[in-house]
């Protein structure tokens, strides 16, 4: 991990220059728009990933009844709450020189507002039960709970319904219909926010666990 | 099968109760009501809203009034238990599957009574022409019992917790959204005379993911 | 069904227990086996008697160690098989106000998948004494009456162990003699854990645990 970070910070700084100046902008997008692909895809996987792991080690937790689990699951939700967030923004900017608008309730950006409503509401949860002992139990119910409903929301949602959605990476025909600069720029910043993401992860979820067995412990009371 | 009969037990009990003390009952009636009443108003009344183009609009509201009369009376099954102190007692005698499923039950009850109530007003105070009432009973079985599900599962995680009723509503919302999203979609065709299939399938998918989803995690969110 | 083994004693039993809440430890690396016969459980205010009943009875789960218990049929340990195989009544059981005496037993029975006899649990609310306010409504029901009634609610199963945390609290003389009837009665079928503030609670125990704790904090 201590690598990672140090290696993050040029690499990103590479791959964000390589974002504005390799690629050439792609056809049938306003201007320079399609660069946002670079930006906002990462967001979106890395919010997902996120949920992901959040459900994988709120699994673990109810197993093994390990804090350290209870720790990471909450760390994870908030981080993707972040990239959620992000998503939402970087999509809104690019739907306003597309589209003219900053919203259309188009099904794929509603399903990300919703995953961000999600998000907030696991927050919400774990802060409104006072219990500690059993806050992990409770929050690990409606992490997994969710799991279970979210193939609805993400993907029979927006394939129900047209969209003003672009074609997304993984389409029907199964081809990457990207040129080699882009795609080589698009991946490299997939792997980039992914980095980021496990060091941003094992940071909170270090702090969470500091802060529950550390000297401030004594209250009794974590952050949400 | 005992399980089934407990789960029965459960629901008459629950019935027994709210009969005789009127709490839920009564609140979720007042409630629908008095929105039905307004959304008339001002839909019928004050805009006087062409015909033609109300549908979409009575079947958006009919599911935000059935929502939240349903997060009005629904979270009373785990919450009036906590508050009593009846849990307890519930928690040493029988598994939580069963206390589960009887609560669901009921609360598939109470949104069916619910409905009772709701659907005349629409049709009288709203003028709205219900097509195929096949397919609308048919709407209401299917979205009441994904509703009734999943808000007794999360009632029995928020029963413990602080701020409980603003906390129900923001953790139900992103999960019941896709429900209510086909819900309607499906309440429109309804409406208008066809068959809703599609949306139909949804609902029926999402109501045995949900009840999956419950079954499974009934043990965490119930018992310590 | 012959067996040639010795039928195994219904045993309750602690092994290195500790609870801790928030982190404040209540009690720990707790050990004692019970079977035939009465525990006394004792302990100043706050020392965990209700908790280690509670821990016992399945109700919550211990910060470490486990709960063993085996019952003279040998039928596998599971959760459902403890929960009506062991008995509690405790201070914080409530019951339904708005259901009769009656009512709250069957019930119970009910959701448990057995048979709910109306005579035969009126017959249980007259061995507690509530014969007469069997139909009235709990909530109508006194300190004393809804102390008799949580009586009949731990011995409605008619579990080998019977754990019952400050049985007498509210009972008048009749309401006591109730209660060692019921305890001695218990205690010849198997384990009886009962916990009590009040050392004339304790009739004769067969063995004693006595919770450490620090009392009340200061």
């Amino acid at each position: 991990m201590k690598a990672l970070k140090f290696l993050l910070l040029p690499y990103m700084a590479a791959v964000i220059a390589a974002a504005f100046l390799w690629p050439e902008p792609a056809q049938g997008f306003i201007g320079e728009s399609s660069r946002i692909v670079f930006f906002h895809v990462p967001c979106a996987w890395t919010s997902t990933l996120a949920f992901l792991v959040a459900a994988a080690y709120s699994a673990a937790y109810l197993r093994t009844r390990n804090p350290w689990h209870d720790d990471v699951a909450a760390a994870a939700v908030r981080i993707g709450l972040l990239f959620g967030v992000l998503t939402l923004i970087t999509g809104s900017l690019f739907a306003n020189i597309m589209w003219g608008s900053w919203w259309n309730w188009d099904p794929r950006e509603s399903s990300y507002l919703l995953l961000v409503f999600l998000y907030a509401a696991y927050l919400f949860l774990r802060s409104a039960v006072e219990d500690p002992d059993r806050r992990p139990r409770v929050a690990a119910a409606y992490a997994l709970f969710a799991v279970v409903l979210m193939p609805f929301l993400t993907f029979v949602a927006p394939r129900i319904t047209a969209s003003l959605h672009p074609q997304t990476v993984i389409n029907p025909q199964g081809k990457i219909l990207m040129d080699t600069p882009t795609r080589a720029v698009f991946f490299g910043a997939l792997a980039g926010f992914s980095g980021l993401f496990l060091w941003m992860l094992s940071i909170e979820a270090r702090t969470r666990r500091l802060a529950r067995t550390g000297p401030i412990s004594r209250t009794g009371r974590t952050s949400p | 099968m005992s399980a089934l009969s407990g789960a029965w037990a459960v629901c008459v009990k629950d019935a027994t109760e709210e009969l005789r003390r009127k709490v839920a009952i009564v609140s979720v009636f007042f409630f629908a009501a008095t929105a039905v009443t307004l959304v008339s108003f001002a839909m019928v009344g004050a805009l006087a809203l062409p015909p033609a183009d109300r549908p979409p609009l009575q079947a958006a509201l009919l599911w935000i009034i059935l929502f939240f009369a349903a997060a009005t009376g629904l979270p009373r099954a785990f919450v009036a238990e906590e508050e009593s102190g009846t849990g307890l007692a519930l928690r040493k005698t029988i598994p939580a599957v069963v206390v589960l499923a009887g609560k669901t039950l009921f609360n598939f009850l109470l949104f069916l009574a619910m409905a009772a109530v709701t659907i005349p007003g629409f049709l009288i105070l709203l003028d709205w022409k219900a097509g195929s009432a096949g397919a609308v009973a048919a709407t209401l079985l299917a979205g009441g019992f994904g509703l009734a599900v999943v808000s007794t599962f999360l009632s029995a995680l928020v029963a413990r917790a602080g701020q409980r009723h603003v906390l129900f509503v923001l953790i139900a919302f992103p999960l019941l959204l896709p429900l209510l999203q086909a819900a309607i979609a499906a309440t429109i065709e309804a409406a208008a005379g066809a068959f809703p299939s599609a949306p139909l399938k949804v609902l029926v998918a999402y109501d045995g993911a949900a009840a999956c989803g419950a079954y499974m995690l009934a043990g965490v969110a119930w018992e310590d | 069904m012959v067996s040639s083994e010795q039928p195994v004693p219904t045993t309750i039993a602690a092994e290195n227990l500790s609870k801790s809440f928030s982190g404040r430890p209540l009690f720990s690396d707790l050990s004692f086996s019970a079977s035939q016969g009465l525990v006394a459980v004792a302990g100043r205010n706050g020392s965990g008697k209700t908790t280690l009943l509670k821990i016992l009875a399945g109700l919550l789960r211990p910060s470490s160690g486990r709960v063993r218990f085996e019952t003279e049929a040998g039928a596998p340990d599971s959760p459902s098989g403890r929960r009506l195989a062991i008995g509690w009544a405790g201070p914080d059981l409530q019951l339904y106000g708005t259901l009769t005496g009656v009512e709250n037993l069957r019930f119970f029975r009910r959701a448990a998948g057995r048979a709910g006899d109306d005579r035969e649990l009126e017959g249980r609310l007259e061995a507690v004494g509530l014969g007469e306010a069997a139909r009235r409504r709990v909530e109508e029901y006194s300190t004393g009456m809804k102390q008799r009634l949580r009586i009949a609610f731990a011995t409605l199963f008619d579990p080998p162990a019977l754990l019952l945390d400050e049985p007498m609290a509210g009972l008048d003389v009749d309401g006591r003699e109730i209660v060692r009837r019921v305890v001695a009665a218990a205690r010849e079928r198997g384990p009886v854990l009962l916990a009590s503030n009040d050392e004339r609670d304790f009739e004769r125990p067969d063995r004693r645990v006595d919770l450490p704790g620090t009392g009340p904090r200061a």
